[in-house]
């Protein structure tokens, strides 16, 4: 028997017009991959966007973050669409205004400043997943250690 | 065909799987490396969001569709809004075809480098074609 557990899914624009867009799915995959790992998942956004059904399900019945990269919002607006509202949004040019130092130029190979930005961004949606999945900051790593204890 | 001398590349930005992310990789290397005033690229979402300046875009300019996988979301999505389709690359086959696997979808590794390298001279390549077609 397979227990499920509670899973959010983050939709994000992966713009490639714009830094923002790349900055978006490099903090997305920080987070999937090294903030928040099993707890979290992408959702492909041209596929989501683009009819698929496994996507859009998924979106129904899990709570989504969205996260865009300019103010076209198309995650945000595409999650609303065909799946519901999200659970939280976050949108990078917000963050990149509380930044002033962050100057962004990069649309595929990232600077150590740009990096540094999408680690960031990617710190803010793990909060979302926190607050999604009723926990507060830094949970996870307590979770961690709790199963280092038990074993 | 394209009066203004460009043509549009419209790509899979698929971030689940390792071949979105050579798809990626190949475009970024014709736009920034191989024929930087040729393209204009365009962004898939605000396509399916309705975003005027990006549907005119595909209808106006040729376009070179690249797909990741089997769901072929670019095409789909540039054939939905209007756009002539003149020039397509599929990830699956070159992988196939060149018999290199990327890494993963956030490292696409050496193998993924030089699959990104082979695709982004195919576009090159289609893009002369079709530039040359209107001279």
């Amino acid at each position: 028997m397979t227990i499920v557990r509670n899973k959010v899914g983050v939709v994000s624009c992966s713009g490639e017009e714009i830094p923002e867009g790349t900055i978006s799915r490099v903090a997305t995959r920080l987070v999937l991959e090294k903030l928040r790992p099993g707890e979290t998942v992408t959702i492909c956004l041209p596929l989501f966007l683009a009819g698929g059904e496994d996507e859009r399900a998924f979106a129904r019945v899990f709570p989504t973050i969205t996260v865009d990269g300019c103010e076209k919002r198309c995650a945000e607006k595409g999650t609303k669409k065909y799946s519901g509202k999200p659970a939280a949004t976050i949108i990078v040019t917000d963050i990149l205004k509380k930044c002033t130092n962050a100057n962004l130029k990069s649309r595929d190979e990232l600077s150590p400043e740009e990096w540094k930005f999408a680690e960031k961004v990617a710190e803010e949606i793990a909060e979302k997943v926190d607050e999604v999945l009723g926990r507060k900051k830094g949970a996870n790593e307590k979770v961690e250690s709790c199963q280092r204890a038990e074993k | 065909m394209s009066k203004s001398g460009k043509v549009a590349i419209v790509a899979c930005a698929g971030m689940d799987k390792a071949l979105g992310s050579v798809a990626r990789a190949s475009v970024f290397k014709v736009v920034k490396e191989l024929r930087p005033n040729n393209v204009e690229l365009v962004c898939l979402p605000p396509l399916l969001a309705g975003v005027a300046p990006h549907s005119e875009l595909i209808k106006s300019l040729p376009v070179i569709t690249v797909d990741g996988c089997a769901e072929r979301c670019a095409t789909k999505l540039v054939v939905k809004n209007g756009g002539k389709i003149r020039g397509r690359a599929f990830v699956p086959d070159s992988v196939k075809k060149h018999n290199l696997t990327p890494d993963s979808a956030s490292n696409i590794g050496p193998n993924g480098e030089k699959l990104a390298e082979i695709i982004a001279r195919e576009i090159a390549a289609t893009i002369d074609k079709l530039l040359a077609e209107n001279r």
